[in-house]
């Protein structure tokens, strides 16, 4: 579903944030990345969402080289997939259901079924009662699960998470964890990007490990790698 | 059987993706956030929108003076005549000889004959001098015949008269078709004029229109960024801006439309007074139903097409 084949990724400053990363998560595959601070974790999901592009290598998603996109191909291929951003990038002159709304209303929705599955993605998240506030009258936490439940109302083949679960208590953070796992059972390929190695040990999923750019462990729960 | 299950797939298909009313219903959506966005600014929309109109009231202003001149020209070209003032000395019946003479010629459908007297008649009449005429002694006015040739073009009247200058008694020949002609060279300038400034103001309504539709969106960069991170196109992201851009230009093409009214109600009252002197009923035309459609959706367009330009480039420079 998802391939990195020899991929490098260096800023226009000259800094190289990943290096010769080249792994595979298949169908129905749930996968964390955890690393230090600026070992590229964000870097590499933004490559799959194509918000940044590979300096050599390539990334695939469905066998499509996302390097060969265009522009409105790109579009396409981000509706294929829910993102969960690190800073949330949630709306905030529209309610907590409008926000949840917008990838329906991008594929053209009509209102009273985007309403179903609106409710039922904030429902999933525990936000079913504050569809109608806005994102600051929300704590952290509350914006995160919104910046979930968006990720998930389109109900995409792919989810990428960055840190979903920063701002959460314990018993919130294994919620969505139970959410994330459900998408799994159904054929959702995953990747959550996370330092909570306490939450990571606990679910005894395939752990990619980041550091300084390069993948220096791939733990698969099954065994092997 | 067969068709009931295509029947249902049909209905499957329309519930859970995109259709053709959820189209409609998509851009009826963003049609009204857009308006309401334009009402929470009033004061600057409305800034927008007098300047729109204040363009388009200039060109319709002139386009408006040219069509009425032109219909008043094409009432006056039939009209062309010839005078032919005659010798003081000549008697009545020398007159009427002339005349008739006259009514022979292929070239002329009429010759209408006012004497001295008549004339000084008219004249009182016109100018509420009758006083003073009936203190002068002797008519200073000569007899006249008005001749109405066949052929109204101008060349062809200006030979006519060449040749009646030689007609016995003429003391002179005056074409009125001469201010026909002068006017016709006015209102050709004032159509070209209007043409041009139609031009340039429609580059510069452009440019106005693209300028508020280019800080709209600096303002609403995060928006868009989300957007188009969720999997908006670039035209969806640009729609909302489309649609302030029509709604700037449909609200210039109304106010032009009032204010054109103002305009031509205040000139023409104005031209009244003036008008009752050469017992005219000539008056400004009003705007009829195409010239206020011509603005309001030339000005949607306009509004529309400014936005397009403007908005196209830069939110396709908005990368995520
Ligand atoms: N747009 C950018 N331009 C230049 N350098 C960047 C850019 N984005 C990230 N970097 C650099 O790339 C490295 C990896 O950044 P990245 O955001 O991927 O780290 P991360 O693993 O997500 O960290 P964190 O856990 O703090 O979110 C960092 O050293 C960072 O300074
Ligand atoms: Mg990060």
């Amino acid at each position: 579903m998802i391939k990195f084949d020899n991929v490098s990724k260096r800023y226009a400053g000259g800094h190289e944030a990943l290096s010769a990363i080249s792994f595979e998560i298949s169908k129905g595959e749930m996968a964390f990345i955890t690393g230090r601070s600026g070992a590229g974790k964000s870097s590499l999901l933004k490559l799959i969402l194509a918000m940044e592009r590979a300096s050599t290598g390539a990334v695939f998603v469905d066998g499509v080289n996302i390097n060969r996109l265009s522009r409105r191909q790109i579009a396409q291929h981000r509706r294929k997939i829910g993102a969960v951003f690190q800073d949330h990038q949630l709306l905030f002159d529209r309610s907590v259901f409008d926000n949840v709304a917008l990838p329906l209303e991008i594929c053209g929705y009509r209102p009273q079924d985007a309403r179903r599955r609106v409710r039922a993605a904030l429902d999933k998240v525990g936000l079913l009662r504050k569809e109608r506030l806005y994102p600051e009258m929300l704590s952290g936490g509350e914006q995160q699960r919104v910046g979930i439940a968006r990720a998930v109302v389109n109900r995409p083949s792919i989810i990428l998470a960055d840190e979903p679960t920063g701002n959460l208590d314990p018993d919130l953070s294994t919620d969505v964890m139970n959410v994330f796992q459900q998408f799994r059972d159904v054929g959702v390929s995953l990747l959550v990007a996370s330092h909570d190695i306490s939450l990571i040990s606990k679910l005894n999923c395939r752990t990619i490990t980041l550091e300084a750019g390069k993948i220096t462990e791939d733990y698969s729960a099954g065994g092997g790698s | 059987m067969k068709s009931e299950k295509l029947l249902r797939s049909r209905n499957n298909q329309r519930r859970d993706s995109p259709s053709l009313s959820s189209w409609v219903q998509m851009h009826r959506r963003t049609a009204l956030q857009s308006w309401q966005r334009l009402l929470k600014t009033p004061a600057s929309s409305f800034a927008t929108i007098f300047v729109i109109a204040v363009g388009l009231l200039l060109p319709a202003l002139l386009y408006g003076v040219s069509s009425n001149l032109s219909s008043v020209l094409d009432n006056l070209n039939g009209s062309a005549q010839i005078s032919l003032f005659m010798d003081r000395g000549s008697t009545a019946s020398e007159l009427r000889l002339v005349r008739e003479d006259l009514l022979f010629d292929d070239a002329i459908s009429n010759v209408e004959l006012i004497s001295s007297e008549q004339a000084l008649e008219e004249f009182s009449a016109a100018t509420g001098l009758s006083e003073i005429s009936q203190q002068l002694s002797d008519n200073p006015l000569p007899a006249t015949l008005v001749v109405t040739p066949m052929d109204a073009d101008p060349q062809s009247v200006a030979t006519l008269a060449a040749r009646l200058g030689a007609t016995p008694h003429v003391e002179l020949v005056q074409v009125d078709s001469q201010w026909i002609q002068r006017l016709t060279a006015v209102s050709r300038l004032v159509a070209v004029s209007g043409q041009i400034l139609t031009i340039v103001i429609v580059l510069g309504l452009f440019f106005i229109v693209g300028n508020t539709i280019r800080l709209a969106i600096e303002n609403r960069r995060d928006e868009i960024r989300v957007v188009k991170l969720v999997g908006g196109t670039d035209a969806f992201a640009a729609r909302p801006f489309l649609y302030a851009g029509m709604y700037y230009g449909l609200g210039g093409g109304m106010l032009a439309t009032m204010l054109q009214f103002a305009v031509v109600i205040g000139f023409n009252s104005a031209l009244q007074d003036l008008l009752q002197l050469y017992e005219s009923n000539f008056h400004l035309q009003g705007f009829g139903f195409t010239s206020i459609a011509a603005l309001v959706l030339g000005g949607g367009a306009i509004g529309w097409l400014g936005a397009l330009l403007a908005s196209f480039r830069q939110i396709a420079a908005i990368d995520p």
